[in-house]
């Protein structure tokens, strides 16, 4: 930079701009508030089933909710691919524990207490 | 002036004016003989020199030069095959004439030979000749097969009959050579097929397989074929293994069931194939045509999709979204455009040695073929298999790497063309029967494949299919696994037939099949291991999966005291003998010493009963499934078999080992969803969409009424399940085993 003062310049002007990083579904993006939180909340509220007979209608809709779950929490991706990275993901082993915890949680108290002792 | 030098340049100049004088001096034809081919005067030297040439200068310096020179002066078509069909069959005892034959056929070989594109002494030589080369051979196998004025094929089995006359004892090695250079022509004749990469002169249909087979068997070469290999061992040794390399490039891709079917079938079939293409064509229009824009491409239609009670909306176009609120969510998903990135897959295996690659033949072409497959099973068969196996298992200097794989690959195939022909025989007999009452029905027994159905073959089978998956060389493995799956298809069939002998044999051979464990760990392995293989691989192994568990539930379950020799791992047992050990505590120093084999032995087997059940659980892991779901995901292009092959497997794991918490995966769910509701769902006019409806309707039934039951679901759907709480979530508790520990 010393030795050529016109160099110097030309050097200090070159301003390469950082490519803004691509948003990733990764763990941290799955566990946010507008992932399996909310899946497990939404799931609540609006899966409400007709059942018999109307199998294919009650799996459109199910479908459904997850694609529009998936497009708010990662829009990029296509439905299937996202569903592949999420799956990927699961193998992880902190998305293990949790997933484990969210089972437990379901559990009935009382009989895991007495499987638990038995 | 600057082009011609270019193209001149490709090769050294002086070589090829060496290379051309000598193709000039060879002969020509002759404007005062009647435009008659006349040798030159040293003609026999002049082959002599060129063989000489591709020898000295393109194999031991490792070129392409002589070969492309000879190429491009067109020696095969304008002087060697001239040769050959100016020696007339009056003239076999002239011995000049003959040894003028022989050189030609000295030079026709390399010139045919296939060239090896994959090897690493591949030089830009070579790069530069080789497409070129290519062509040309495809050119010289057009040529052979349909010259004009003689029968090429006929005359160079003419040149080999004397060397094939005399008993082998009394062959020189010059016979022996010529025999061997004979049948490598055939070989290559098969062998060439019109290069894929590069463009051809849309001739191919003249060095088609059809074509193949029509030549071969109208100048007698099918005949040879027969003759050598029924008398394989007794006249003839070395050359069972380009025998067999002839009969793989004639058969390699030919569908055994097409070609067993008479003419009428062959023609309703085809009728009836383009019948149903039609109609297929036509369900694609009208699932088309129910989502067509109804009016002009300009219309601009908008909806807003509500989203959730924010108030939050997306916008779709396109009036098509207007009807079905379904339409709009699939629009949205499929404007976007970013992919997913995937892997490449390497495709980079020589043509030649696919097997997978299915190939039409003309009616007739499969009439000849099929009349030499049933001569050379009542003949040929187990000659040749059978001394081709013992060379592999010594392992014969002349055997090949690529010849095991062709050797199971053609031991499969005849496997089923045996079986296709028994049917079809069964159902002859049976239609004349019902017309002239004929009682006696006789069966004949299997004696005619028996070789390959022995203790030896076995465990060649075995270890060969071990070996490769070892060494994860796929298109082997695939060859191996279809081999078994038509042993254990033609054992089945065997149980089946009236002899009672028969029946006995196929018992024999089921239990030795089924005792050693390390088979169906083998086939389990398979399964689960799938993973970008291509269709093929996917095909074979699924299959194989399907048909060794079909056989062996009947098995067992008609033998319920199967034994199988299991083994496990030394630790394992090691514990077992010191719990023994505690147990009886008095035991002599027999047991002591023999825990210090068991230690050295790094395992050790022993028998248990064996449990089906508990067998058929270890393909129900994610990985088995995971293959299952990918060869599924095919479904447009499946035929009934493969789609009844599917529908079985999930059937089982869903209903018959009560795992239908494995499937319950949104992908997976999601392509049954489109198989039976579309778009581009499954044709439901076809035999096996009522079957897979029903299947795929109890199953949501079932997802249903679990989700309702257990909330948590609704968050395991994303996964594949993890193992302890697959139990908890099918049953609603957990398993007493783990939850006691």
């Amino acid at each position: 930079k010393e030795n050529g003062a016109g160099l110097g310049i030309d050097e200090e002007i070159k301003v390469t701009k950082k490519r803004a990083p691509v948003p990733k579904l990764d763990e941290n993006r799955l566990l946010s508030p507008a992932g399996i939180p909310k899946l497990r909340r939404i799931a609540k509220e609006r899966l409400k089933f007709k059942g018999k007979g109307h199998e294919y209608s009650d799996m459109a809709r199910l479908l459904n909710m997850y694609q529009l779950w998936l497009d708010e929490l990662y829009p990029r991706a296509k439905f299937a691919d996202g569903l592949a990275i999420i799956e990927k993901l699961g193998h992880t082993k902190r998305m293990q524990t949790m997933r484990r915890e969210w089972i437990n949680e379901g559990k009935p108290q009382d009989s895991l207490d007495s499987l638990g002792e038995g | 002036m600057e082009l011609e030098e270019a193209s001149q340049s490709t090769v050294d100049p002086e070589v090829r004016a060496y290379v051309y004088s000598l193709v000039s001096a060879l002969g020509g034809t002759a404007a005062d003989e009647d435009g008659r081919y006349v040798l030159g005067d040293d003609a026999l030297a002049c082959l002599k020199d060129l063989k000489k040439w591709l020898k000295l200068h393109d194999e031991k310096a490792n070129r392409l030069d002589v070969a492309r020179c000879l190429a491009e002066a067109n020696l095969v078509k304008g002087d060697l095959l001239e040769i050959l069909s100016a020696w007339p069959e009056a003239a076999t005892e002239d011995k000049i004439k003959s040894k003028v034959a022989l050189a030609c056929l000295e030079l026709l070989v390399p010139l045919t030979w296939p060239i090896e594109k994959n090897d690493i002494q591949m030089t830009v030589n070579h790069h530069r000749h080789v497409p070129y080369l290519q062509l040309a051979q495809t050119s010289y196998k057009r040529a052979i097969l349909e010259h004009e004025s003689a029968t090429v094929l006929r005359t160079t089995v003419r040149i080999g009959l004397p060397s094939i006359a005399l008993p082998m004892g009394e062959r020189s090695s010059r016979d022996e050579g010529i025999i061997k250079l004979l049948l490598y022509f055939f070989r290559n004749v098969a062998m060439i097929s019109p290069p894929q990469n590069l463009p051809n002169e849309g001739k191919d249909g003249e060095v088609s397989r059809s074509a193949t087979v029509e030549a071969f068997h109208r100048q007698d070469v099918l005949a040879l074929l027969l003759t050598i290999s029924s008398n394989m061992g007794e006249d003839f040794n070395t050359q069972d293994t380009v025998i067999m390399e002839v009969l793989f490039h004639l058969l390699k891709g030919v569908d055994v069931e097409k070609l067993f079917m008479d003419k009428k079938q062959f023609k309703s079939r085809n009728d009836d194939d383009l019948k149903s293409l039609l109609a297929q064509e036509a369900g694609m229009h009208r699932s088309y045509a129910k989502n067509a824009p109804t009016r002009h491409n300009r219309f601009g239609t908008m909806i807003w999709v509500k989203r959730d009670d924010a108030g939050k909306v997306s916008t779709v176009s396109g009036q098509d979204v207007l009807k079905d609120s379904q339409q709009a969510l699939s629009k949205m998903d499929q404007t976007k455009k970013w992919n997913k990135p995937k892997q490449r897959v390497k495709n980079e295996e020589p043509a030649y040695d696919r097997f997978d690659m299915p190939v039409p033949l003309t009616e007739s072409a499969s009439t000849h073929l099929r009349a030499f497959v049933e001569e050379f099973l009542d003949s040929g068969f187990n000659p040749l298999f059978n001394h081709i196996r013992k060379a592999i298992e010594r392992e014969a200097e002349r055997v090949l790497e690529a010849q095991q794989q062709q050797f199971f690959y053609l031991v499969s195939w005849f496997l089923e063309a045996e079986r296709v022909r028994r049917r079809r025989k069964k159902e002859a007999k049976k239609r004349r029967r019902d017309k002239k009452l004929e009682e006696t029905f006789e069966a004949d027994s299997f004696a005619l494949i028996a070789t390959v159905l022995n203790q030896e073959s076995f465990i060649l089978l075995n270890r060969f299919m071990q070996d490769r998956l070892d060494l994860k060389s796929w298109r082997e493995v695939q060859a191996g696994m279809r081999c078994f799956t038509q042993i254990l298809l033609i054992v089945q069939d065997m149980a089946e037939s009236p002899l009672e002998e028969d029946q006995e044999i196929a018992e024999n051979i089921q239990n030795r099949i089924f005792y050693e464990e390390t088979t169906h760990d083998r086939i389990i392995a398979i399964l689960r291991g799938y993973k970008d293989q291509g269709f093929g691989y996917l095909d074979s192994c699924t299959e194989l999966s399907h048909v060794f568990l079909r056989i062996l539930e009947r098995y067992s379950r008609e033998n319920v005291d199967l034994q199988v020799r299991s083994r496990r791992r030394a630790r394992k047992s090691k514990k077992a003998t010191v719990k023994q050990r505690q147990q009886t505590d008095g035991d002599d120093e027999d047991e002591a010493s023999e825990m210090e084999d068991v230690a050295e032995a790094e395992r050790v087997s022993r028998e248990r009963k064996f449990d089906f059940t508990r067998f058929s659980t270890k393909f129900m892991t994610q990985a088995c499934i995971d293959t299952f779901v990918s060869f599924t995901k095919y479904y447009t292009d499946l035929d009934t078999e493969q789609l009844k092959r599917a529908h079985r497997f999930f059937y089982r794991v869903a209903f018959k080992q009560d795992l239908s918490v494995m499937l319950f995966r949104l992908d997976i769910i999601a392509l049954f969803n489109k198989m039976i509701k579309g778009p581009e769902g499954l044709d439901s006019a076809g035999p096996m969409f009522r079957e897979w409806d029903e299947l795929v309707r109890q199953l949501v039934k079932k997802m249903i009424k679990k989700l309702e039951q257990r909330p948590e679901l609704a968050v395991e759907l994303l996964f594949s399940k993890i193992n302890s709480t697959t139990y908890y979530l099918e049953y609603g508790y957990d398993k007493q085993t783990t939850s006691s520990k």
